[in-house]
């Protein structure tokens, strides 16, 4: 009997515990759900209190709109979802609470933000897609997009676009414009532009091999000068050949525009499926230029040109050799992300106490004359996904995207984050590494804008939020801005040197086989650069593992022509 | 129609009880049972349905579409996928033999080592890296294998003159010759501590007269490991390898961590191979990854079948 007794009990403490799993995933959820909708109830009734400088604005955006628009607090009563990545940088614990909250008082309904990793970002996104997870609107990679693009998935929003509020200020229009397809479908916004990359040159290490950097203008000048960093001593460490020329995140990148972290080797090489000014699609990869270039790097790796690293050192690691405090076997060139990289680069040098000073290389007379310059990327983009409700889809454009760009309040939360959070207007000093050699005093009056230590590192200044204030394509219309002098110097630079990427392609076996494309390359870069083959032969290996899905590929590309 | 008799333990022959009177009478147990089971229903169970998958165009958007055999066709067709296919076994046969060996000779070392002090220091020192995770394991292996000139194991080779100042330095992670040598050291460093235990459990079994006999007969200590230890583990290796066997195409983390685009040809498995296939793909198919995680399943549940069999013809009984 007690063993009975002691069997039932402890099946009833089973079924009791997985009872309150489940039990506990109920509450969980209807506890967000009460949340949400006490966030959405008070949301109304602060939509009802802030009738001042929110209903202001919106009352400017209905003013503004045809008078056919649905009033999106209407339509958009129980809020919006949306869907980011790591470019939102006011994370959960860098103020995200205080970003939504601040977006809610000022557009005047729910917000909520779901925010996925960032380098697993298109996988999550495609398990979400597949449990039938949708968002109202999410952001998207520009190679993404154009995968999603043809799928119906996602909402034409090219009226919307060309009635949305901020067409007075836009000053970029080509930006979109440019994304729409031949039938004028436009399937995503994008806020900004999309930048690209710089040569950034250590100057300390140049002056330790005496070059000046305005006499590098060709790719023998920059091959001269890596070989120097590679066979001098520049770090002056007493040890020659302990460092090397240039570092990057892989020979060639894992995205478009694929070449931008070694342009000065790439040259007029486009190492992947392109339109031709023609009008017709080919295999950049097989072309003459890209077995030079290939030829190049085979060199300068042999040479010590390239830190050998490269082949699977991932960005973060090429960074952090790049800036690390023991500069013994890191490297004087890297090609990094331009604008506010150029602030964060010098801050990394700085906090690893190594000469910070660097200075950007212009474009090379090889890449001036062919390609024209640093490649711009392909901007990312906000996509809505079409629910099938045009008033619902044409509300979450308006709530979303229109006000992104309003010149005012929610641009600027967008632009550099939450009030008071990121950024402010009231007087106040703080110092940052206080009580190092580092340490820096900063003291505003009130009235002036400025940005604020970051939430969750003090001893940094905040930067910008998700649209970084040079590459927006509507500038703020309240005169908020503290860009940093050297981000503002970088993005500057950028602009004059650089022209558009080439557009990726959309094409099914594409999108089904791009992995096994990449593979392919891969084994005939490490082939030729690193285990120093036949450039010929290994291009030969490649038509002959990915000649006839190539073939495909391009027969789709040119027949939609 | 006579009923079904059974024999009691005191060997007394009684009409067996109906089955609900059986099951009412042993509730208890089978309502302690009831929660493991909807587990392995949900949680084992439930999720088979979805190899229904390997059958169907199925991608994050749109309708999924029945495609028959396309995705096996396809698979089979695949170069990458038969060098993922064979790399999978080569790697994980020759992971299953190298760590047993090694396993089997630090063992017996230990199990001859008389200070109890030492040995005990040794056993934790070599069980510890089993704890760590593989993350750590990789980025520690990839510090000192680095083909620049922080390189530990390069400078070593430098400073040792096997490599001359007009060598380059060895890129070992990204060597096709290299890759597996290394791939199997690290294993072998990894889980060498944590295989040791069964083993030492097996000798601490072995009774102590057999090596009285031993050294009565004038045995050396070499022969004593030869004719009494390894004769006694034998039983114990088999059952390992057989246990181990059925595991083979398990085979993710360890190469996942450790490999790269440039030594796919001796290191891509299945595993990673249906990794890359599903996560590295903006508009992945999960039909054709599926697909091949199906084939994957099929291949080791007929290794677990070959061991069944190997595991009654060695110990004279199977392991399911």
């Amino acid at each position: 009997m007690k063993k009975k007794a002691l069997s039932l009990l402890l099946a009833s403490t089973m079924v009791i515990s997985l009872t309150a799993c489940g039990g506990g995933g109920d509450n969980a959820s209807s506890s967000s759900s009460n949340n949400s909708n006490d966030a959405a109830a008070s949301n109304s009734s602060s939509n009802d209190a802030a009738s001042g400088d929110t209903a202001a604005s919106n009352d400017a955006a209905g003013d503004t709109a045809s008078g056919e628009k649905p009033d999106y607090h209407e339509v958009l009563k129980d809020g919006i979802t949306v869907v980011v990545n790591g470019t939102l940088t006011a994370s959960v614990d860098n103020g995200q609470a205080d970003f939504e909250k601040q977006w809610e008082e000022a557009v005047g309904i729910d917000l909520t933000i779901q925010q996925l990793d960032h380098s697993g970002y298109t996988d999550a996104v495609g398990r979400l897609f597949a449990s039938q997870d949708y968002p109202d609107a999410m952001i998207m990679s520009a190679e993404m997009f154009k995968q999603y693009a043809p799928t119906g998935l996602l909402w034409d929003m090219a009226d919307a676009y060309a009635n949305a509020e901020f067409q007075s200020r836009i000053t970029l229009p080509a930006i979109n414009e440019n994304m729409k397809d031949a039938e004028g479908h436009l399937y995503a916004f994008a806020p900004a532009y999309g930048n690209g990359c710089v040569t950034y040159v250590k100057k300390a290490w140049l002056d330790a091999v005496g070059i000046n950097i305005d006499d590098v203008k060709t790719y023998d000048d920059y091959y001269n000068m890596l070989k120097a960093f590679h066979d001098g001593d520049p770090d002056g460490n007493g040890v020659d050949g302990d460092t090397y020329g240039v570092v990057a995140a892989g020979f060639i990148g894992t995205e478009a525009p694929w070449i931008n972290y070694l342009p000065e080797f790439w040259q007029d090489a486009f190492p992947a499926i392109y339109q031709k000014e023609d009008g017709s699609w080919v295999d950049g990869f097989q072309e003459d230029a890209t077995k030079e270039a290939l030829l190049r790097m085979q060199q300068a790796y042999k040479d010590g040109a390239i830190d050998p690293e490269t082949l699977t050192a991932s960005t973060k690691i090429a960074r952090e050799k790049w800036f690390s405090n023991d500069q013994k076997g890191s490297s004087g060139v890297f090609t990094y992300w331009a604008g506010t990289w150029y602030r964060t680069l010098t801050d990394n040098l700085i906090k690893n106490e190594v000469n910070e000073e660097l200075v950007q290389l212009p474009p090379i007379q090889e890449i001036k004359n062919s390609v024209g310059g640093y490649l711009n990327r392909e901007a990312p983009v906000w996509v809505i996904i079409d629910q099938g409700d045009p008033v619902h889809n044409q509300a979450v454009f308006d709530a979303l995207l229109d006000t992104m760009l309003d010149g005012d309040v929610v641009q600027t939360l967008w632009v550099y984050g939450a009030e008071d959070v990121h950024w402010s207007t009231k007087a106040e000093e703080f110092t940052t590494n206080p009580g190092t050699d580092k340490a820096q005093d900063y003291s505003y009056e009130e009235g002036v804008f400025h940005l604020k230590p970051s939430p969750n590192d003090p001893n940094t200044v905040w930067k910008k939020n998700y649209i970084d204030p040079a590459l927006a394509i509507s500038p703020l219309t309240n005169g908020f801005n503290d860009q940093d002098e050297l981000a503002a110097a970088g993005n500057k630079f950028f602009t004059e040197n650089c022209v558009d990427a080439p557009a990726t392609p959309v094409s099914e076996t594409f999108t089904n086989e791009s992995g096994t494309i990449h593979d392919a390359k891969m084994a005939v870069i490490t082939a030729v650069v690193v285990d120093g083959g036949d450039v010929e032969s290994a291009m030969q290996t490649y038509v002959d593992t990915v000649g006839s899905i190539i073939d495909q590929c391009l027969t789709e590309l040119n027949a939609a022509q | 129609m006579s009923k079904k008799k059974v024999v009691t333990s005191g060997g007394i022959e009684v009409r067996e009880k109906p089955l609900g009177l059986r099951i009412w009478n042993n509730r208890g147990y089978y309502v302690m049972f009831l929660p493991v089971l909807i587990f392995l229903l949900i949680m084992h169970y439930w999720p088979m349905l979805g190899v229904r998958y390997a059958f169907y165009d199925y991608k994050p958007v749109g309708d999924k579409v029945f495609v028959g055999f396309d995705h096996f066709t396809k698979m089979f067709s695949t170069p990458a996928f038969w060098t993922a296919f064979w790399n999978t076994l080569q790697l994980s046969i020759a992971n299953l033999v190298l760590t047993n060996v090694s396993a089997v000779v630090v063992s017996i070392f230990l199990n001859e080592m008389k200070n109890l002090f030492a040995k005990k220091t040794l056993q934790t020192v070599i069980y510890l890296p089993h704890f760590m995770s593989w993350a750590v394991v990789a980025s520690i292996f990839s510090l000192f294998l680095s083909p620049s000139s922080t390189g530990m194991v390069n400078g070593l080779l430098r400073d040792w003159g096997i490599l001359k100042e007009a060598d380059k330095n060895i890129y070992f992670l990204a060597s096709t010759t290299w890759w597996r040598p290394i791939y199997w050291f690290i294993q072998v460093w990894k889980e060498t501590g944590w295989g040791t235990i069964i083993y030492l459990a097996t000798l601490s079994g072995i009774n102590p007269e057999l090596y009285e006999a031993a050294d009565i007969d004038g045995a050396t200590r070499m022969q004593k490991i030869r004719f009494v230890t390894l004769p006694a583990l034998t039983n114990t290796i088999i059952t390992v390898l057989i246990l181990n066997l059925a595991k083979v195409m398990n085979l993710f983390e360890s190469v996942f961590v450790l490999y790269n685009n440039a030594v796919f040809e001796v290191s891509d498995v299945i595993a990673t191979y249906i990794y890359r296939q599903t996560f590295a793909i903006a508009l992945p198919n999960y039909g054709y990854s599926t697909a091949v995680g199906l084939f994957r399943s099929l291949v080791g549940c007929v290794l677990v079948l070959i061991c069944n069999y190997a595991s009654k013809r060695v110990r004279g009984r199977g392991i399911v």
